[in-house]
């Protein structure tokens, strides 16, 4: 539910003409260099990606450090392995699906890594994703010009259906003429059809605000429009709720900061070298559909 | 425990042991000009230096042996009258006082000045008189009564623009708003921009930091003792003002020949209706609005019995498909009666109600797709309170309070393609009972008592769920259900108790000095959800539970109470220490909203606060005002959060400074100034940063709360009114207030945040992010007639 909170907030402060930001500078305390997970893979027969990194300083804006010379592997719960190699040695570890994709959906997948001597390991679940029905899209037209898009276009949304049985997760992803909205605040989650476990949604159709959010904004005729829906865990859910959460601006109702979960545990729990990041694994259901003015819905 | 009492009993009875022919002189104290009650006039018998203060209703009785006594009326604000009475049988002796504000801007009064400061067995109580409020320079003009009394000494909010304040280091919920006697959930209209009191209706503002006497119980940090005007008993009067946000009118008249009065009171903003002319066919369905009216009418049946009727409607409103809206609502009934000359009850039934909804086919119904959701607390209750008068030395209070509550945490509908789900969280029940006694008690001339008991019984109840959660890992995470227990209609869920002993004692050292004492215990039992740095309107209120145990504070405080220049200056010095019990936090990306089992998301830890308030007054003359300075602490402790060590409460601010200052030029103009500073608030910032996906994610090595601060915030405002010879149509008077908020435009911190630059996504930087970021000048006309 925090997310319609936000929204509304949100809207509503916009409102309020009297506030303003600037950039300060703050001194803090750097912590411990520790190494960075980022690894999320699908069940595509397409190269799947692990990066390893340090982290560094918040205020230092030098380039991000690679993590050189781990080994990486990922396991599925047939104890079937998958290596990730550095080829370019820039910290990039790659794996190519295109023989022997991981799509065994329902099953559990492990990662691996060994680096500076210590062994890090994570857990996911290749869950299930329902396929996408349609696309469509109404004749709209804002009060005022928008930052992005036309003023004057049409608004899609899609269909989709969550599956029965309370709990399934989605990643909704969605690229206009190409272009991924990649940024964190763009970032759709469901639980169920809905926003939330507490919304009830389960086995409907994904709730309006969600349908409609693939759009981002109005679009012109012969623009295209790509919808991709991930399975994602509960765990990922989370994550992904909290990564938007912390990549919000401060306002009047701002929560306090605080530290996003990992899912990469160190083997070895006595440890005090802890790395931080998320693995995850995702299978994806796809929608691309070119606008077409003529196919336009009349505005309600 | 007991021996205590049986002492203080004793102490009671061993003045009256040598009783002889003694006789009660009792009666209203009112305002000549609208025949309003007067609370906390004070009475004083020259002959014996004892005396009295009116309560709430205007009400006071004497007692003293036969004989022939003056006494002298004073009150801040209007002149002192004396009154001879002849005591040789019981007497009932109404008196009216005029307002002496055209003598104060005139001459300077040289007779002797109200030395209320020292004398009274208060400490930590502060007044602000709604006069002064009406001079002090206010954001867009708007008289705010939240916003004035956080330049008081010990008050303070977390920032700019937030909803509520905060008392010696407690939360915003910890303070219990009454607006007469029914409690008000959320005291702020467009989140903390104004507050929800219209000045033009308000009689009395009391706020009681500590030394909080047995009849109030609820909330542990402090009581907002609002009270409405009654309305003019002497002529029908219409007032109002015209301001920038807000337009206010107010009418009040006597009814029945005079035996009652009433008034009626409406604010309503109108920016939405200054900017439609402006907006398109799209927007012309937009709705933005918040307004509140207030009425109270009471009437005096007879001798002993006056009864009052006074409502609250307030709303807010904003959204145009999309849209929500929330208020307060509460009605109280009450009816003072006389016993007899020493015996006064007072008895109120109230009702209040805060709520909200939220929906996403506010303006045209939509059955394939929408999303509907509201929420709210009810609170019905019955509170006699009595007072009895045995004689000069002793002023006994007992009563009760019973109190019923429902709680729905949000009820909501969602529709999508047609078919529709109710997403239901069960409505919750609490009862909340208190019985209490106290006696405030002169002891010596220089010593003087006030000590009570509260004992309050809470019951969680039925129909419910009562769940049981996994036990705590300390580690800040999320914890499970498991095991949930049905509750049948009205069965308790659960049970608590607490006896709340008050205490607080005046020694007076001379004529103009004191020091003073106190100590209270309070309980709470309903809670306010609210993770984010300023509450939205959209947090919930929750009961206590198995899980959730009720709040529970001990404060001491001490104090010097100093008056010199023959009362023009009043000083005080106090410092407080509070141990705070069962405090409420959260865990890491907590969901508050909507979420059956809420109590899995709650921490629990402790707090303490502590603190020193300086305080200087000139209560009087052309030149007044007050300085307060306050340096304060206030820390919490909670499972699972930093470390499981101490650390600063979002809240704490280290110094506060305000200055008032109102300067009456003339009959016409009034110049009046705030400034204040204070501390930024604690802020945590991450030490690290790590990329996933191309986001640039904050990290904090040492797993740390609130170990930075924001820079401070400081504040200059001005105001000048001017009064016009008349009003409207040559009638009445009427006056100007021009107001200018935030004179050197200074951007205060309201927070700073850390992002990655949006067009740099390579870099990450800390923003500071201010609510107030320009000068506000504002001009505001006020009429009456």
């Amino acid at each position: 539910m925090k997310k319609i909170h936000n929204l509304v907030i949100i809207s509503l402060l916009s409102v309020i003409i009297f506030s303003c930001t600037d950039v300060i500078d703050i001194s803090v305390k750097e912590g411990v260099s520790q190494l960075s997970v980022d690894a999320l893979l699908n069940n595509k027969a397409e190269t799947q990606t692990i990066k390893l990194t340090l982290t560094q300083g918040y205020f230092d804006n030098s380039a991000i450090k690679p993590v050189l010379g781990a080994s990486v592997f990922v396991f599925d719960q047939d104890s079937v392995s998958y290596e990730f190699k550095d080829l370019k040695k820039d910290g990039t570890y790659i794996y190519d699906a295109k023989n022997k994709p991981l799509n065994k959906i329902g099953k559990q997948y492990a990662l691996y890594v060994n680096y500076d001597g210590n062994e890090f390991v994570s857990v996911s679940k290749l869950n299930r994703v329902p396929k996408i029905d349609s696309i469509n899209y109404e004749v709209n037209k804002l009060p005022v010009k928008p930052a992005n898009g036309p003023q004057e276009g049409f608004q899609p949304q899609f269909y989709a259906k969550d599956f029965e049985g309370e709990g399934d997760c989605y990643w909704i992803k969605s690229a206009k003429n190409k272009k991924y909205f990649s940024k964190a605040t763009e970032i759709q989650v469901a639980y169920d059809a809905g926003f939330s476990p507490g919304s009830k949604t389960d086995g409907l159709l994904f709730i309006l605000p969600i349908r409609t959010s693939v759009g981002r904004e109005l679009y012109s005729d012969k623009d295209t429009l790509k919808v991709d829906v991930y399975s994602i865990t509960q765990e990922q859910f989370f994550y992904l709720q909290f990564v938007q959460q912390v990549s919000q601006d401060g306002n009047l109702f701002s929560t306090p900061l605080a530290n996003i979960p990992t899912n990469v545990v160190n083997r070895n729990l006595k440890s005090t070298k802890k790395a931080i990041g998320f693995f995850g694994i995702s299978a994806v259901s796809s929608m691309e559909t070119i606008i077409d003015k003529n196919k336009a819905k009349p505005k309600k | 425990m007991k021996k205590k009492l049986l002492f203080l009993v004793c102490l009671f009875f061993a003045k009256n042991v040598f009783a002889q022919e003694k006789f009660t002189v009792s009666g209203y104290i009112k305002d000549s000009a609208n025949g309003e009650g007067l609370i906390g006039v004070s009475i004083y018998v020259q002959e014996i230096k004892t005396g009295t203060q009116t309560n709430p209703y205007g009400f006071y009785s004497l007692t003293l042996p036969k004989g022939t006594y003056n006494l002298v009326l004073t009150y801040v604000g209007f002149e002192k009258i004396s009154k001879q009475v002849d005591l040789t049988k019981d007497l009932k002796l109404d008196v009216e006082l005029k307002d002496d504000s055209k003598l104060l801007q005139e001459v300077v009064i040289t007779t002797k000045k109200d030395d209320d400061n020292v004398k009274s067995l208060e400490m930590s109580v502060n007044k602000v008189d709604i006069k002064t409020m009406q001079k002090m320079p206010a954001l867009l003009g708007e008289v705010d009564i939240i916003k004035s009394i956080q330049f008081l000494p010990g008050v303070t909010s977390v920032g700019e623009g937030a909803s509520g304040f905060n008392v010696r280091g407690g939360g915003i919920d910890q303070n219990l708003v009454l607006l007469d006697e029914a409690p008000v959930y959320n005291s702020s209209h467009l989140f903390g921009f104004f507050s929800i009191f219209n000045p033009d209706a308000v009689k009395d503002v009391k706020l009681i930091k500590g030394g909080i006497p047995s009849q109030y119980g609820g909330r542990v940090s402090s009581i907002l003792d609002v009270r409405m005007k009654e309305g003019n008993s002497k002529k029908p009067q219409f007032s109002g003002g015209i301001g920038s946000i807000f337009s206010r009118f107010t009418y009040e008249r006597p009814f029945l020949k005079d035996k009652g009065s009433f008034i009626v009171a409406l604010r309503r903003s109108y920016i939405d209706v200054l900017a439609k002319p402006f907006l398109n066919s799209d927007l012309k369905g937009t709705r933005f609005y918040f307004y509140d009216f207030t009425a109270k009418s009471n009437y005096r049946v007879n001798e002993k019995n006056t009864v009052f009727l006074s409502g609250y409607f307030g709303r807010d409103t904003f959204g145009a498909d999309f849209g929500f809206n929330w208020g307060n609502a509460t009605t109280s009934f009450r009816w003072n009666h006389v016993f007899n000359n020493k015996l006064f009850l007072n008895n109120t039934v109230f009702y209040s109600n805060y709520d909200y909804a939220l929906q996403s086919d506010l303006k045209k119904k939509n059955d394939q797709d929408a999303f509907r959701w509201k929420s709210n607390i009810i609170t019905y209750s019955i509170k006699p309170d009595f007072t009895y008068y045995p004689n000069t030395n002793n002023t006994i209070t007992f009563g009760g309070q019973l109190t019923y509550y429902s709680f729905n945490p949000g009820q909501a509908v969602a529709i999508s393609g047609g078919i529709e789900r109710t997403i239901g969280l069960a409505d919750k029940f609490g009862s909340e009972s208190a019985l209490y006694i106290g006696n405030e008690q002169k002891l010596t001339s220089k010593i003087s008592l006030q000590y009570g008991l509260r004992y309050s019984l809470y019951n969680y109840l039925g129909k419910g769920k009562a769940f049981e959660l996994s036990a705590s890992n300390n580690d800040g995470e999320r914890r499970r259900i498991i095991k949930t227990t049905e509750f049948g209609w009205g069965k308790s869920i659960q049970q608590y108790g607490n006896f709340e002993p008050r205490f607080s004692a005046n020694f007076g050292l001379g004529q103009d000095n004191s020091i003073k004492l106190s100590y209270n215990r309070l309980a709470q039992y309903i809670h306010l959800l609210s993770n984010t740095t300023a509450s939205s309107p959209l947090d919930v209120w929750t009961p206590s539970s198995n899980n959730i145990k009720p709040q529970l504070a001990d404060q001491f405080a001490l104090g010097y109470f100093h008056n010199f220049n023959d009362n023009l200056f009043e000083t005080s010095v106090e410092v407080y220490y509070k141990d705070l019990y069962n405090q409420i936090d959260y865990v890491r990306n907590a969901d508050l909203l909507l979420n059956p089992a809420v109590e899995a998301d709650l921490l629990t830890g402790k707090g303490r606060a502590y603190g020193a308030e300086f305080y200087l007054k000139k209560a009087k003359g052309k030149f007044n005002g007050w300085v307060s300075y306050t340096l304060a602490r206030t820390e919490r402790k909670i499972e699972g959060l930093n470390q499981n060590a101490w650390f600063p409460s979002r809240i704490d601010k280290t110094h506060n400074l305000s200055v008032v200052a109102i300067y009456d030029l003339n009959k016409r103009w009034t110049f009046s100034s705030n400034f204040s500073f204070s501390t930024g608030t604690p802020a945590s910032f991450p030490t690290n940063k790590f990329i996933w996906q191309g986001y640039a994610l904050p990290h904090n090595y040492y797993d740390t709360r609130n170990t930075y601060r924001i820079p401070a915030s400081h504040r200059l405002d001005f105001a000048a009114t001017r009064q016009t010879k008349y009003g409207f149509f040559k009638r009445g008077t009427g006056e100007w207030v021009f107001s200018v908020y935030n004179v050197y435009n200074r951007r205060n911190p309201f927070s700073v945040f850390v992002r990655q630059n949006d067009t740099d996504p390579t870099k990450t930087e800390a923003v500071r992010y201010a609510v107030f970021g320009s000068v506000i000048p504002a001009v505001t006309y006020n009429f009456k007639f």
